[in-house]
């Protein structure tokens, strides 16, 4: 009932199907009328109210989805406190306390991405090199398909998979194309190894760094501060010539001037941009919902801030991590969380649509 | 330098027998440090300059209970921290030893002051810095009397208060030991002129009239939150550390994290609106440490029951370990700029 024949993307939430049917294509944008519909209704939740499609990448084609959302609930990467994998189901619940409709930016999410929620990779407890491979073979999928990916984690050992996916991808579309890689968070993550294992939640840039098309000029770390950064995590940067931004400089020049900085520097010359933000790059006061809740950080209001510029420039994976509802107050930090990703996309869609352009 | 196993705790664990995780601690000591009791020898022969002392004690309090849980989760807290901090490129490991708590006897909070008192100049004598964790504020009325005494009368005494409650009651329901009375005791030491007192934050009110009637009578200098809004905190704490530190022989610091806003600061004994945010109390940090020293610093009134997601315990510790770091940047203990990781690469 909401679109053309040659759009094979449709949406009717199930809350909308049934003998009490809406009959509205817009109906998820307004105040309801007959019932509340998928406001405050979980049912079969899915992030923003989306539909489900299979990570597959001729189904997202035929979809013609243009965002993929995609849950990594994997928490034994994690060389801290345990929690994140419910950091999907967290957002996810909080999706559904907000309209796809974003009056900000004056567009309905849903309908401009043909947004798709494509589930939650699966896991082998015990074995991330195994789920590390689901995690790279989804994030595939879904960019073959021809979408960009929002990835929700899980530990933040999920940009190793999740950037080495864009990183081939793009390899297969243009050989010499250039990926740039921006790691936001408290923690440098700089560990060539933790206790001899690469794959842990301390090691996402050096793995970026590993990857053929991503060199330290297209790199860059904002937002790190206090005592868990180990010294090699800092010489990684020093030694390699890439840019921290800390919070010390981030207070003191803006979130617009270092946020914009780092943006131009992913994507100088290159043709993807993969964007890891740990949550813990916010203050524990706004962000208490975290595996390493961190005094010192960014603010609620600079994090949207950064989310929407992020907009500006778009990018092929915004990747969030370290989401942990069990130590959420007032569903606080998942409702920000859910708030970065929708300012994200709310200002990337006014971008294209200033410049004619589709997703 | 032989950048070998002496510097393994600066670095992610190499594995094997070198230590798997750093959140394997056994023991749980404040930064991992190793227990020293105050009555050895070994306590003055070490080469630590501070002390960590747990004062487990509530029976100061006059409002919500917890404040004996802080030193626990102090503790634990400071597990999830390096000795290393990039920042300042220091390195905190060896600069503390943990001397346990002090052992507090039930209802009878006269005795556990004296033993408060005895504890703190107990690590005065030997030569170092104790860092105090309460427990509720009153625990800071034997601890300054402690560093007074240890000064002698000759002496000047410097005094810097962060809070949000002035806690100047001459008496409380009869009692004059409690934490509402603290800054009242505080005020009468004899080597602590009024010049060299500070006391930042204060705001809302349970400050009750007779306790700004007795700041006014003692002269007492205090810089309310409104003030510290409006002038911005670096300006405040260029004036207040320039009171205490100026011409003092030594500085107790004492912090009451219920100076943060409740947002930032949850589990405290007494939340309150209005206070300072993270970022600003990394900037108080700042100020501090510049000047290289302290005598006594001590935390108390935190609550870790009504904590959420242990972030006050943390940002507690992180504020501490901040000033420690800052002072030994001041001083330029900083680390080898070629020190690396054992077996170091940077590119594959």
């Amino acid at each position: 009932m909401t679109t053309q024949p040659s759009n094979p993307w449709t949406f009717v939430p199930h809350q909308h199907q049934g003998p009490h049917q809406e009959t509205h294509d817009d109906a998820h944008t307004r105040s309801p009328e007959k019932h509340n519909g998928p406001f405050k209704a979980e049912g079969i939740l899915t992030f923003m109210g989306a539909p489900y499609c299979p990570a597959d990448r001729d189904k997202v084609s035929e979809m013609g989805a243009k965002i993929c959302f995609l849950g990594a609930p994997w928490d034994q990467g994690t060389i801290v406190r345990t929690g994140t994998s419910s950091g999907p189901h967290g957002i996810r619940q909080a999706s559904s306390q907000y309209f796809p409709y974003m009056f900000e930016y004056d567009v309905d999410l849903m309908t401009f991405f043909n947004v798709v929620d494509c589930g939650d990779i699966p896991v082998v407890p015990g074995n991330n090199e195994l789920s590390q491979r689901y995690m790279y073979d989804y994030v595939t999928e879904c960019l073959e398909g021809g979408a960009k990916v929002i990835l929700v984690g899980g530990d933040h050992s999920v940009p190793i998979p999740g950037a080495r996916a864009l990183s081939q991808w793009l390899t297969r579309r243009k050989p010499d194309g250039k990926m740039g890689y921006l790691h936001v968070d408290c923690h440098l993550d700089a560990a060539v190894d933790w206790a001899g294992i690469e794959i842990t939640n301390a090691s996402g840039p050096t793995e970026a760094f590993k990857l053929p098309n991503v060199s330290s000029e297209n790199m860059a770390h904002m937002g790190s501060r206090n005592g868990l950064n180990p010294k090699d995590w800092m010489d990684f940067w020093i030694d390699n010539n890439i840019p921290i931004y800390p919070m010390s400089e981030v207070v003191e020049r803006g979130i617009d001037a270092c946020g914009r900085e780092i943006l131009e520097r992913a994507w100088n010359g290159t043709d993807a941009v993969y964007l890891s933000w740990d949550t813990d790059s916010l203050d524990c006061s706004c962000m208490p919902g975290t595996t390493c809740p961190e005094s010192y950080g960014l603010k609620a209001r600079e994090a949207l801030a950064f989310a929407r510029l992020a907009g500006e420039y778009g990018v092929d994976v915004l990747e969030l991590a370290e989401l942990s509802p069990i130590f959420d107050v007032s569903q606080m930090s998942t409702k920000l969380a859910c708030n970065m990703i929708y300012h994200y996309l709310g200002s990337r869609a006014a971008t294209l649509r200033s410049r004619n352009e589709k997703p | 330098m032989n950048p070998a196993k002496a510097f393994a705790h600066l670095f992610s664990p190499l594995g094997g027998d070198d230590g798997d995780n750093y959140r394997s601690p056994g023991q749980i000591s404040f930064l991992r440090a190793p227990f020293v009791s105050l009555d050895s020898d070994e306590l003055a022969s070490t080469e630590a300059q501070y002390v960590f002392i747990g004062v487990p004690f509530d029976e100061g309090n006059v409002g919500k209970p917890g404040s004996e849980d802080g030193p626990r989760e102090f503790r634990v807290a400071s597990l999830d921290y390096f000795p290393y901090w990039f920042e300042f490129n220091v390195d905190l490991n060896g600069k503390a030893v943990d001397c346990g708590d002090v052992s507090m006897p039930r209802v009878s909070p006269g005795v556990a002051h004296e033993r408060i008192y005895a504890a703190v100049r107990k690590a005065l004598a030997a030569g170092k810095a104790p860092i105090i964790c309460g427990g509720d504020r009153s625990i800071s009325i034997p601890a300054t009397k402690a560093l007074s005494d240890h000064l002698g009368v000759e002496k000047k005494m410097g005094y810097m208060h962060l809070g949000a409650h002035l806690d100047m009651a001459d008496t409380w329901a009869g009692e004059s030991n409690v934490s509402t009375c603290t800054m009242a005791r505080i005020t009468e030491l004899g080597n602590l002129s009024m010049d060299n007192v500070a006391h930042i934050g204060a705001r809302n009110s349970f400050n009750p009239k007779d306790h700004i009637d007795l700041v006014k009578n003692r002269g007492m200098r205090f810089h309310p939150m409104f003030e510290v809004l409006e002038r911005g905190i670096d300006d405040v704490m260029d004036e207040t550390v320039s009171r205490v530190w100026d011409d003092t022989d030594g500085q107790y610091l004492s912090f009451n994290f219920n100076v943060m806003d409740s947002s930032s600061a949850p589990g405290v004994t007494a939340t309150e609106p209005g206070g300072l945010e993270s970022r600003e109390i990394m900037r108080v940090a700042s100020k501090i440490s510049e000047r290289g020293g302290l005598s006594v610093i001590d935390i108390t009134e935190l609550c870790p029951m009504f904590d959420i997601s242990g972030s006050t315990s943390r940002t507690a510790v992180c504020v501490v370990l901040r000033i420690l770091a800052g002072i030994e940047l001041k001083h330029g203990r900083t680390l080898d700029d070629s020190l690396r990781r054992p077996g170091w690469k940077f590119k594959d």
